[in-house]
């Protein structure tokens, strides 16, 4: 039971930050290798919000959250929407240059002290209870319970709502979804935002565990995998990858040898990419080979 | 002959780069991974030197700290290393980084003949008896004896079969020093029930807390960076371990104990802690407050260690100073450590880590709300 509840709670870390991955690349075929960087970067918002609004760990939150979307408007706004056009080598460059200016700026703003959003927001993360047999952290259960808020209000978004037709027709066809009259620009702003909001949220969600650590950002790569094995331009897929990812990760540690746990995704994604070069759920002739 | 040509050239060129000042060159890991641990060090060193400045110098000479920074990263620290060497003319080099740095900056030391001191970062074992004659290390952490004096204070306090448990991250030193301790443990009539290495980093500490805790340890220890000793432990609790946990006492400790507030979570250290309010602590109060240092005043000792040895070595060492100068000072230094360690910091031509490493224990005590001391000074000597 302790092993599901360990594989639920690792697949919720993966799955919530490849998300973003997934998001950006089916919207606009860009691989965002910021995206650590963003996800620390939205940490390091809660740390903030959690000390502006003392005593109201809610609005910290929300704060939090809001900022975590408008950074990703912004970054498209700035520096983005300049590589529309240009060659997808170019907008992945770019991210990684965006990756470094975060990394440092980061460490001028905040330093290098491991801070603790939880407990500037006044709460502490209890052990949970899981059936008579296994526990989960409060941070743990709020991972796997946000993932599951975000995945189900995207596909909502994603199949119900106005801008969630438009990105996905842009996704599939910005040429002919321009012609249309959908605002290309407008469209990538947002998936930048959502992704932004949602690897904010797992950068939030892990520090509220973990505390923010400069290592944070190796964390935001080793979800890569699973949103490859998932195939990058599906949703589900990196719901499934992260699953698959987390489930060989977690059972090497536990019944073979824990240092096999840093490998396991990429092997994992190895096989793959032998196997199904597109990932479960990708789409075969979306493949774009950088 | 290539390499004899080249220090005989570095030589020459010395006394006609004559500087103003004491000239030491640091290569440290102010960004990257573990830069929470190293900057701090570095920056308190930094506010010792111009304390040291402010009152007139070394022998009438200022010390110039050149700081480099490596981001935890082997070829940037090449490159400063020979930077440092070439460019800065440095009589001494400092590394105050991770272990994977070490291997380009002990290469350039050695092709230069300049000196190279660890100061915060883990002392390698060529600083032990009979140390590499180029090689110093003042830092808190001794490899294998750091062990001898954690299975110790654990051995002191069982009042039943110890049954062991050791966590570390996967990075050589901590995985060379956990393998080490848990062959120490059997020595020592302990029983080692289980070993968990986690990847630097892991998202989730849950998974290798669960395999330890299922192995049912009633002690646990870990030496490591922080992140993972610490994270470890708290997935262990959370999963309703009851058992004791000792772990290396980092900058942070005395401020994580009173976050952790665990009366069964020990730290075991070189270093007095600020609870002592030593006048030594005073002086580093005063000298962060002028400084203006942005980190809490407990995680200086460290750096402001390295700044007492590189005042002491440089008022040993004659102007105008050579690297050959630096060392002979180094191969014969006594720093009076003002009870922020056990007692004084001695390096001999055979020696450069120390002749005596002292541990102490503390933990966090419920009853009282406070950190308390476990363990006062227990001296092991470094011998060959």
């Amino acid at each position: 039971m302790q092993l599901a509840v360990n594989i639920a709670v690792l697949a919720a870390i993966y799955a919530l930050i490849s998300c973003g991955y997934v998001l950006i690349y089916r919207v606009s075929r860009v691989l965002s290798l910021a995206h650590g960087e963003l996800m620390m970067l939205g940490a390091y918002g809660l740390a903030a919000t959690a000390s502006l609004f003392s005593g109201h760990p809610l609005v910290a939150i929300v704060a939090s959250a809001a900022l975590a979307l408008m950074v990703g408007v912004l970054v498209y706004g700035v520096l983005m929407w300049r590589m529309t056009g240009e060659s997808v080598l170019a907008a992945v460059l770019a991210t990684i240059a965006l990756g470094i200016l975060l990394r440092g700026a980061m460490v001028l703003f905040f330093g290098t002290q491991t801070r603790y959003p939880l407990q500037e927001l006044g709460w502490t993360n209890a052990s949970i209870a899981v059936g008579d047999t296994a526990r989960i952290s409060a941070a743990g259960l709020a991972l796997v319970l946000v993932t599951a808020a975000v995945y189900g209000g995207l596909f909502l978004f994603l199949r119900m709502s106005r801008w969630g037709i438009r990105m996905r027709a842009a996704g599939q066809n910005p040429l002919l979804a321009a012609q249309r009259g959908i605002s290309l620009h407008g469209v990538y702003a947002l998936a930048w935002g959502l992704a932004t909001f949602t690897g904010g949220m797992a950068g939030m969600l892990i520090t509220c565990d973990a505390g923010i650590e400069s290592t944070l950002v190796t964390i935001g790569l080793k979800a890569f995998p699973a949103a490859l094995v998932g195939g990058l331009d599906s949703l589900l897929g990196a719901l499934v990858g992260s699953l698959v990812v987390a489930g060989a990760e977690v059972l090497l540690i536990h019944y073979v040898d824990p240092l096999l746990s840093d490998v396991v995704p990429f092997f994992v994604l190895l096989a793959m990419l032998v196997v199904r070069p597109w990932g479960l759920f990708g789409t075969r002739e979306e493949l774009d080979r950088v | 002959m290539k390499k004899t040509l080249f220090t005989l050239l570095l030589a020459a060129a010395w006394p006609a780069a004559a500087q103003d000042a004491y000239v030491v060159g640091v290569s440290a890991a102010m960004t990257g991974p573990g830069a929470g641990i190293y900057a701090p060090v570095v920056e308190a060193m930094k506010a010792y030197i111009e304390h040291i400045n402010a009152r007139g110098g070394v022998n009438g000479k200022p010390i110039r700290l050149v700081v480099q920074d490596d981001g935890a990263e082997p070829s940037k620290a090449a490159a400063n290393a020979k930077k440092l060497l070439t460019q800065d003319k440095v009589v001494m080099l400092i590394n105050t980084s991770l272990s994977s740095t070490y291997a380009p900056m002990v290469a350039e030391s050695k092709q230069a003949g300049v000196p190279l001191y660890f100061g915060g970062s883990v002392c390698p074992k060529d600083t032990y008896p009979p140390a590499d004659p180029l090689l110093f290390c003042s830092s808190a952490f001794g490899a294998n004896l750091d062990s001898q004096g954690a299975l110790g204070f654990v051995k002191s306090q069982a009042k039943e079969p110890v049954r062991i448990g050791f966590a570390a991250m996967a990075i050589p030193i901590a995985r060379a020093e956990i393998d080490y301790a848990e062959n120490l443990s059997k020595t020592m009539g302990m029983t080692p029930v289980e070993k968990q290495i986690s990847p630097p980093p892991a998202p989730d500490y849950t998974p290798f807390a669960t395999k330890l805790k299922d192995a049912n340890p009633n002690w646990v220890f870990s030496w490591s960076p922080w992140v993972s000793q610490v994270r470890t432990f708290e997935a262990m609790r959370r999963l309703g371990w009851n058992g004791r946990y000792l772990t290396w006492a980092h900058l942070n400790a005395e401020d994580e104990l009173a976050r952790i507030k665990d009366g069964e979570f020990y730290v075991i250290g070189t270093n007095a802690f600020f609870q002592d309010d030593l006048p030594i602590h005073a002086e580093i109060r005063a000298v962060t407050h002028r400084a203006n240092l942005k980190y809490p005043v407990t995680y200086l000792t460290e750096g402001f260690i390295a700044g007492m040895v590189i005042e002491s070595t440089m008022k040993n060492t004659p102007w105008p100073p050579t690297p050959q100068k630096v060392l002979a000072a180094m191969n014969n230094l006594k720093v009076d450590m003002k009870g922020l360690r056990g007692g004084p910091l001695e390096w001999t031509k055979d020696n450069h880590f120390r002749t005596k490493q002292y541990y102490r224990v503390w933990r966090w005590d419920p009853a009282r709300s406070a950190v308390v001391r476990v363990q006062d000074w227990q001296a092991i000597d470094v011998k060959r």
